[in-house]
């Protein structure tokens, strides 16, 4: 496994051939598009409760909403292929919340991927600024890894005034929001200089021997140590592969630090596998060929992963909905269904498998209150209540869930000069809410919506996995 | 003759308007009364099918050869009617050789081009079909929206200064001296567009000469002479899906037999048929096990069909014809060939001609068959022009590119008016006022319902067939309502609950026998919106007797409501 070093990255190069040259996706369909959505169609009884619940039809009646974009749309233009996609398919923020919400199972959002895929593809000029700028912002790993070499200046470059006045003139990306600060070691760095792998297995290992999972003399080191495993759980089957994103590598170190901190705490073994990005941005840029050639970095990485007994775990919800669902509805690769079954957020994969309400249950942290904002993306795996339901009866904090509202920003969405108005507009129920709460830290799993929160409230926003680290790791 | 000849045309199938528009064209007075809307009979209840001649090319070879004529010439004058699928005449494993053989020689000698594909090409054009289909014939079968052409056939026809008069039922021929002379029609409206509740009695309509183009009801209009029309109707199921599973027209290739044809149609593709001999065209058995083997025998050729959603069937009634003294037993075996028979040589009854069997590929042709009959009865010597001149919405149809910045409408919405109106798109939508989708299935805007108004007067069924609006899978659930509401306010409100009530049973009448699976919620759905947002369950306007207004209370006082109401004052502190 590659552990820490920094794995070579694509660039912009609209060129198809990924960076592991040797894999080979099997592709029944040639292109994404092409899947056959017939039964999204046929499912659809027009109810409208999709268009009821997409926070970006609520504020602006430009935007006709995801059923006419999904299932729709599909019908009416499924005859001919001469038929153009509309262009206001560029306007859904890709939140989702459309899929949680119809009753009748339409995967409105991979129908909308796969028409803002082919909008992107053959309508949008490849000339034109807003193209250019879509693509900036999804592949924002690309300039992440740039800006890693030297946090510092791009920190100071990328808020520098009239370079942002440039920015928003000549590219459209607005200047009203502040970029969030590179940091000056990213998180594969710090795993590396940490020991990597190697020094996991033993950190996991020593805290299964404190937890009296397996005897200090039998070690647990991971192999064979089939005698030992007779009665059942020595907890050598613990370990996670930790899918950390671009935001915990390169914005929030401090996530992936906590994520590893409370894992090992718990006796899991971490590896930190070659990654790109999940490709949610390129989704919802309707980048499909970029997304496509990260796909074909982490499918196979974790695939290979997953085949040696490890489970994939994000900290970032966006990442483990893309893994989980967004992968095997549109791409088509040799593991990419063991991949996503076997995916899972890092609090919900702790819940499932750990007595984790019990761990926390007696201890008291210092932590200052928290106003807890859901991901629709967590909304969507289900996991929209569980950190409030977890930090219900932990001492020393109080954790207020500030309604089900859409924080606005999905992403790039919120980025854009043509779109930030709106996105402000779906964010003012949550920024109401948070000035309402007690608590004047924000609280939530996704790094965009942290950004929101903290630029509409100028609250400092922390992470679950950081409030469990604060419980559960001895400092 | 002193002035122009004047001919009833009784009808309004595509045989009907083809004739009224070929004669009109040729200068003959000429009225068509139909009893309903256009295409009430089996002209709207047809799978939409274009001939290419392929499926006669065995059997009936003369058939196959004015198929693909006719073919040709309406992807030509109909071309805003027509599209260009392609079909595909598929073997199975247990399907014979020797037929397939059959079937391509039989194309080679009447002119249809054909091709040989493996079973592997025609799945590269068709995914969907079977993985055992071995291997097929390409042949240039089509789509064709019978509703669209019959009423721009009509419109034509007008345009030439023919009356079209729907629902006028002919109520008796007028027979003077052993002659045909007129009919006696009861309007159900006011002549001229349908207007409902508007009442209007009989009216006798004089003739040179009359045209019985009633397809599987010639024997009845026969009857009223007290000829003998020997028509036997023959019923067939066909079940519309939701979305497209082919588009190209699938056919099985075998010589005969039931549930063997698939066409995409528009949004939808359509399943047929059966073929089952009917005492009466009007009443016959409509049973869901006819609905059930059907799709299961199609599934043979394209699997996920027995998965899909179907959202409604229906039935027609083939007019089929035989001379006397055939006697062929099985429907299946009848011709499909056309017979003009003229009474006077024929009974001795002179004043009516009458046009039986035929298909609707061949509908312009055997319009001009009996106009050629009926010019040379009043000795006129005028050309057939209908076959070179386009039909209203086809001439000069070109695609147009960017709908959306010319009709400020949603890509695919434009897109589909214009495929809908064809060169009429402009006149239609080129609209400064609001114009919100109405129909959301299909893409209907306001300005295309308002046009079907304009022509179809208060019938919503006849806007219906005319903009598709209605017609897609919520099968009017969202929609009747707003199609309704825009009849207001050029019709009070009477009328419009009257239309409404027609289009609404018309609806739910093809859903009957699809429901189960997706379109059973969506019945269910649509039942509770219309029944408790709209009150079609038991619409108090529909009792008779006034409402007792008195019976319910002045509800509660205004001072109690500006508190902010009992709870809250109840738990206020």
């Amino acid at each position: 496994m590659s552990d820490a070093d920094r794995t070579d990255e694509t660039t912009f190069d609209a060129g198809e051939s990924g960076p592991d040259e040797a894999f080979e996706p099997v592709q029944v369909f040639p292109e994404a598009e092409e899947m056959d959505l017939r039964p999204g169609a046929d499912s659809c009884y027009k109810c409208s409760t999709c268009d009821t619940n997409c926070p970006v039809a609520e504020v602006d009646d430009e935007f006709p909403g995801p059923k006419f974009q999904g299932p729709e749309q599909w019908r009416l233009k499924q005859t001919d292929e001469d038929y153009d996609v509309d262009d206001s398919v560029m306007k859904c923020s890709n939140c989702m919340r459309c899929d949680s919400s119809c009753p009748s199972d339409v995967p409105l959002s991979q129908m909308h991927n796969t028409a803002r895929g082919e909008y992107v593809r053959e309508q949008q000029s490849k000339t034109s600024v807003e193209y250019w700028r879509n693509r900036l912002l999804a592949n924002y790993r690309t300039s992440a890894w740039l800006a890693s070499y030297v946090p510092r200046l791009a920190n100071a470059a990328m808020n520098f005034g009239p370079a942002r006045w440039v920015m928003e003139k000549a590219m459209g990306v607005t200047s009203e929001r502040e970029f969030p600060s590179f940091a000056t070691e990213t998180f594969r760095e710090w795993w590396a200089s940490r020991g990597g792998a190697e020094a996991s297995r033993e950190r996991a290992r020593r805290a299964r021997i404190e937890r009296g999972l397996v005897a200090a003399a039998d070690g647990g080191d991971g192999g064979d140590s089939r005698d030992g495993a007779a009665d059942g759980d020595d907890g050598t089957d613990r370990k996670i592969a930790y899918f950390h994103g671009c935001y915990a590598n390169y914005n929030t170190p401090e996530v992936g630090k906590a994520l590893v901190r409370v894992f090992e705490q718990f006796g899991y073994e971490v590896v930190v596998p070659e990654q790109g990005c999940s490709g949610t941005p390129m989704f919802a840029n309707g980048m499909l060929d970029d997304a496509r050639r990260h796909a074909e970095t982490n499918v196979p990485s974790l695939s290979a992963l997953v085949e040696e007994g490890y489970d994939a775990v994000c900290s970032c919800t966006s990442c483990s909905m893309a893994l989980r669902q967004e992968y095997p509805e549109l791409f088509d690769y040799d593991g990419v269904d063991d991949v996503a079954s076997n995916t899972y957020e890092a609090v919900e994969y702790l819940r499932i498998n750990e007595d984790l309400s019990g761990a926390l249950s007696g201890v008291e942290v210092e932590y200052p209150d928290l106003s807890y904002h859901a991901p629709c993306h967590a909304r969507n795996q289900g996991l929209h209540r569980q950190a409030v339901e977890l930090f219900r009866d932990l001492e020393g904090v109080t954790v207020t869930d500030v309604g089900d509202s859409c924080s606005g920003i999905s992403g790039t969405y919120g980025w854009k000069a043509d779109r930030y108005d709106v996105s402000m507009a779906i964010g003012e129920e949550m920024f109401e809410h948070m000035e309402a709460a007690e608590g004047t830290t924000g609280l939530t799993e996704c790094p965009t919506c942290a950004m929101q929160m903290e630029h509409g409230t100028g609250y400092e926003i922390r992470h679950p996995l950081q409030v469990l680290e604060a419980a559960l790791v001895d400092a | 003759m002193a002035s122009t000849p004047r001919v009833v045309v009784v009808g309004g199938g595509s045989t009907g308007v083809g004739v009224t528009r070929d004669l009109a064209m040729r200068g003959l007075d000429v009225v068509l009364v139909e009893q309903g809307n256009l295409t009430h009979g089996t002209t709207g209840r047809m799978h939409g099918l274009l001939h290419s001649g392929g499926r006669y090319a065995v059997s009936d070879q003369k058939s196959a050869r004015e198929c693909i004529e006719e073919n040709r010439v309406l992807r030509d004058i109909a071309a805003h009617c027509v599209e260009m699928t392609g079909g595909l005449f598929v073997k199975r494993p247990e399907d014979t050789e020797e037929y397939f053989e059959q079937k391509l020689r039989g194309c080679e000698e009447c002119g249809i081009p054909a091709e040989v594909l493996s079973g592997r090409e025609a799945r590269e054009r068709e995914p969907h079909l079977a993985t055992d289909v071995e291997k097929a014939i390409a042949v240039p079968d089509g789509a064709v929206d019978p509703f669209r052409l019959v009423v721009a056939n009509a419109g034509s026809a007008m345009e030439h200064g023919a009356r079209i008069e729907t629902h006028a039922k002919v109520r008796d021929l007028i027979v003077e001296d052993g002659e045909v002379v007129g009919v006696d029609v009861e309007h159900g409206a006011k002549p001229g567009e349908r207007v409902h509740g508007v009442q209007s009695g009989r009216e006798e309509i004089r003739a040179d000469h009359v045209v019985n183009a009633t397809g599987a009801w010639a024997g009845r209009i026969g009857d009223m002479a007290g000829l003998d029309v020997e028509v036997r109707p023959s019923k067939g199921v066909m079940t519309i899906m939701n979305v497209r599973q082919v588009d190209t027209v699938i056919n099985r290739c075998r010589p005969k037999g039931d549930a063997d044809i698939v066409v995409p149609h528009e949004t939808t593709a359509i399943l047929g048929t059966t073929d089952e001999e009917v005492e009466d065209p009007e009443n016959y058995p409509e049973e869901q096990w006819e609905v059930d083997q059907m799709i299961d025998t199609l599934s043979e050729l394209v699997p996920i069909l027995s998965e899909a959603r179907s959202i409604r069937s229906f039935w027609g009634v083939r007019p089929l014809y035989e001379p006397p003294e055939t006697g062929t037993a099985d429907p299946t075996d009848i011709t499909r060939d056309y017979f003009l028979l003229d009474h006077e040589d024929r009974d001795g009854v002179p004043g009516m001609t009458s046009i039986v069997g035929g298909k609707f590929t061949t509908y312009r042709m055997m319009g001009e068959e009996i106009a050629d009959h009926v010019c040379a009865i009043f000795g006129i010597d005028a050309d057939c022009r209908t076959a070179e001149v386009p039909l209203p919405g086809s001439e000069d149809f070109q695609v147009l590119r960017d709908y959306m910045d010319e009709f400020g409408l949603r890509s695919p919405i434009g897109r589909r008016s214009v495929e809908r109106l064809g060169s009429r798109a402009e006149e239609v939508l080129g609209t400064d006022a609001p114009n919100p989708v109405v129909c959301d299935c299909e893409g209907v805007t306001r300005a295309e319902m308002r046009d079907a108004i304009d022509q179809a007067g208060s019938d919503l069924n006849a806007s219906r067939i005319r903009t598709r609006a209605s017609m897609g899978n919520c099968q009017g659930g969202f929609c009747c309502h707003r199609m309704a509401n825009e009849l207001h306010p050029q019709y009070g409100e009477p009328v419009v609950r009257d239309s409404w009530d027609d289009l609404l049973q018309e609806r739910w009448k093809g859903q009957r026998h699809a429901l189960w699976g997706e379109q059973l919620s969506q019945a269910m759905l649509n039942y509770a919106l219309q029944a408790t947002t709209q009150n079609r369950d038991s619409d108090p306007a529909n009792r008779d007797g006034s409402i007792a207004f008195d019976a319910f209370d002045g509800g509660p006082e205004a001072g109690a409501m500006a508190d902010g109401g009992p709870t809250e004052a109840s738990d206020g502190d």
